[in-house]
């Protein structure tokens, strides 16, 4: 299958980067998707995304002082100016000729490299791997809001994991982030909650 | 710092105590101009008259010319029509820079369609043309900023003939600035001469296929209609020394029509009494109206150029009328057609694409072998990164 580009990278380093699409774009990549970069044959690096975020400029904050905005200055704005979706990247891992690591890459990607979602084969295949050693990538990064991204992450690939047959690699992903957190409690009660709200334990 | 502050701030006091004095003469002149206007609303044809008169004296003279409505008539806005298309088109240049690595032109023009209620992303559209090595010389040398100018005017307006034909009627085609294309008059300069003819028969294919071109002078400075207050308070033989004679000086028709214009009204259509008339004839004469595009009591004035045939016709007046209004509102408090400010921003070539497509001729040129020259020392330096001086 075809794999879904969402944009282009505009800045990168090792533990992150940004990837910037148009807003016509927006619609399939979410907070908590899994998407890859790939670079040369073979090699190719995965990450969360943990923000979007869209730049205002001097026409749009002109427009929001409108009475009203007609819908063709609504597409206008959206879908002919030049008004880039930022989607902040954090880089939990690579793949190597379909070795899959959880650790941080190489390298890292370049400019205007090519930005796909993953689909739920490749999010199976990269959650699968090994034994959740990515979370530490997520749960070191203290700026973003950890329970969140996880929540959406752990929901969206607990259900590719469901679909292919395998329905306790939630409950395992939940149980490794409280060992994990086990020693950081403010932490764990922010994970968990969010955690709680996101999926369907005991409900 | 390279300014002298303690110098200019001495002058600009003298300045503020002067203007005031001017103040008080031109407020006076003002109160005369507003009794000009009222007592010679209705006297079109003796007006008329007067102006012929005055231009027999001075052929260089620029003023309005009374058409059919009163001097000071005001029209309500109408209401926005069903259907309609607007194409507006803008352009930017690159000028040949001798101080640069590399002798090259550029001609950007944007274009914009807008379709109002038909809920369709616009159309956007951009028209780039390099020009390099002959192609910038004309008969008479190297090609200036003139030149480059009246280029881009030019393909301005066929963009927007072209693309007019595309869209549904009908069509209002509107620029950034007049109607009218500005070169040196008299017919001397060959190329002004060629854009000209060329310029007229775009608009006389625009009348064939009913496409409404309007040109938009936001601020406008030209005090077309005070003159035309001047011509009337003078008596006939005063007019013969008419280039000397300027009794409202300081009055302007963008304070006149902020008095007379409340929100979204558009003044009587005046026609234009200037050099160029002996091109733009008949049909294509131009002529203009006031727009106060502001909805609120702090007026925001543009002039509006359109050829005869538009200003003749009510129902295309009114469609241009309703269509700027309704454009006008789109951006809040700055009361400035949507469609325009999108045309610039389409058009515009920002510094760093200037550097790009230097950039890039010169890697094709040495890429082929040639030699490439290397900017002027003085601009090597201004580009050096510094602190300024003292």
């Amino acid at each position: 299958m075809k794999p879904l580009q969402i944009g282009y990278l505009l800045r990168s380093g090792t533990t992150g980067f940004v990837a910037g699409c148009s807003v016509s774009q927006l619609a399939a990549p979410g907070l908590g998707a899994l998407i890859s970069a790939p670079l040369s044959s073979g090699y190719q690096v995965y990450g969360l995304i943990h923000d979007i975020h869209i730049d205002d400029d001097g026409l749009v904050r002109q427009l929001v002082t409108a009475d009203n905005i007609s819908p063709e200055v609504m597409r206008d704005n959206r879908e002919r100016r030049i008004v880039p979706v930022e989607m902040s990247v954090l880089v939990v891992g690579w793949e190597q000729d379909g070795r899959i690591s959880h650790l941080l890459p190489p390298r890292p990607p370049l400019s205007l490299d090519v930005i796909n979602l993953c689909d739920d084969d490749e999010l199976v295949k990269f959650t699968g791997a090994g034994s959740f050693g990515y979370f530490r990538h997520v749960l070191r990064n203290k700026d973003i809001p950890v329970g969140d991204v996880l929540a959406a992450h752990i929901q969206q690939a607990g259900a590719a994991h469901a679909l292919k047959g395998n329905q306790d690699w939630q409950g395992k992903a939940a149980q490794e982030l409280i060992v994990l957190l086990r020693d950081d409690f403010p932490t764990l009660m922010t994970v968990l909650s969010a955690l709680g709200d996101a999926l369907p334990f005991g409900k | 710092m390279s300014i002298d502050y303690q110098q200019v701030i001495t002058k600009i006091r003298e300045i503020a105590v002067t203007a005031k004095q001017n103040d008080e003469q031109v407020n006076a002149r003002r109160g005369q101009a507003i009794k000009l206007l009222e007592a010679n609303a209705n006297q079109l044809a003796e007006l008329k008259r007067k102006v012929e008169q005055t231009y027999e004296n001075d052929l260089n003279l620029r003023c309005a010319i009374p058409a059919s409505e009163p001097l000071n008539a005001t029209f309500d806005p109408p209401e926005p029509p069903s259907q309609v298309t607007l194409i507006a088109a803008d352009g930017s240049q690159i000028t040949p820079d001798r101080h640069a690595a590399v002798f090259f032109s550029l001609i950007n023009v944007g274009v914009i369609v807008i379709e109002p209620g038909s809920m369709k992303a616009p159309d956007v559209f951009t028209f780039s043309d390099i020009k390099y090595g002959e192609e910038l010389f004309s008969e008479t040398g190297l090609i200036g900023e003139d030149l480059i100018s009246l280029g881009r005017d030019l393909a301005e307006r066929q963009k927007l003939l072209e693309l007019a034909e595309q869209y549904p009627a009908p069509v209002i085609a509107l620029t950034d600035g007049p109607v009218e294309i500005w070169g040196p008059k008299g017919g001397s300069n060959e190329a002004y001469r060629q854009t000209l003819e060329t310029h007229l028969v775009i608009l006389r294919k625009m009348q064939e296929r009913a496409v409404i071109p309007g040109g938009v002078v936001d601020k406008p400075g030209a005090n077309l209609v005070v003159r035309l207050l001047e011509i009337a308070g003078l008596h006939i033989d005063e007019l013969r020394d008419i280039h000397k004679k300027f009794p409202l000086r300081g009055v302007t028709d963008l304070w006149l029509f902020q008095q007379l214009l409340p929100p979204g009204e558009r003044s009587a259509v005046f026609g234009l009494q200037s050099s160029s008339q002996v091109h733009y004839k008949g049909d294509l004469a131009l002529h203009f109206f006031y727009l106060n595009t502001s909805r609120d009591d702090h007026p925001n004035l543009v002039r509006v150029e359109i050829p005869a045939w538009v200003a003749q016709d009510e129902n295309k007046l009114k469609l241009i009328h309703a269509a700027l209004i309704s454009q006008s509102r789109i951006l809040g408090a700055r009361a400035y057609p949507y469609i325009l400010h999108r045309a610039h921003e389409i058009a515009v070539v920002k510094f760093e694409e200037k550097q790009q497509v230097e950039q890039m001729l010169m890697l094709e040129l040495r890429r082929n072998g040639m030699m490439v020259g290397e900017p002027s020392s003085k601009q090597a330096t201004k580009d050096l990164p510094g602190r300024g001086s003292k």
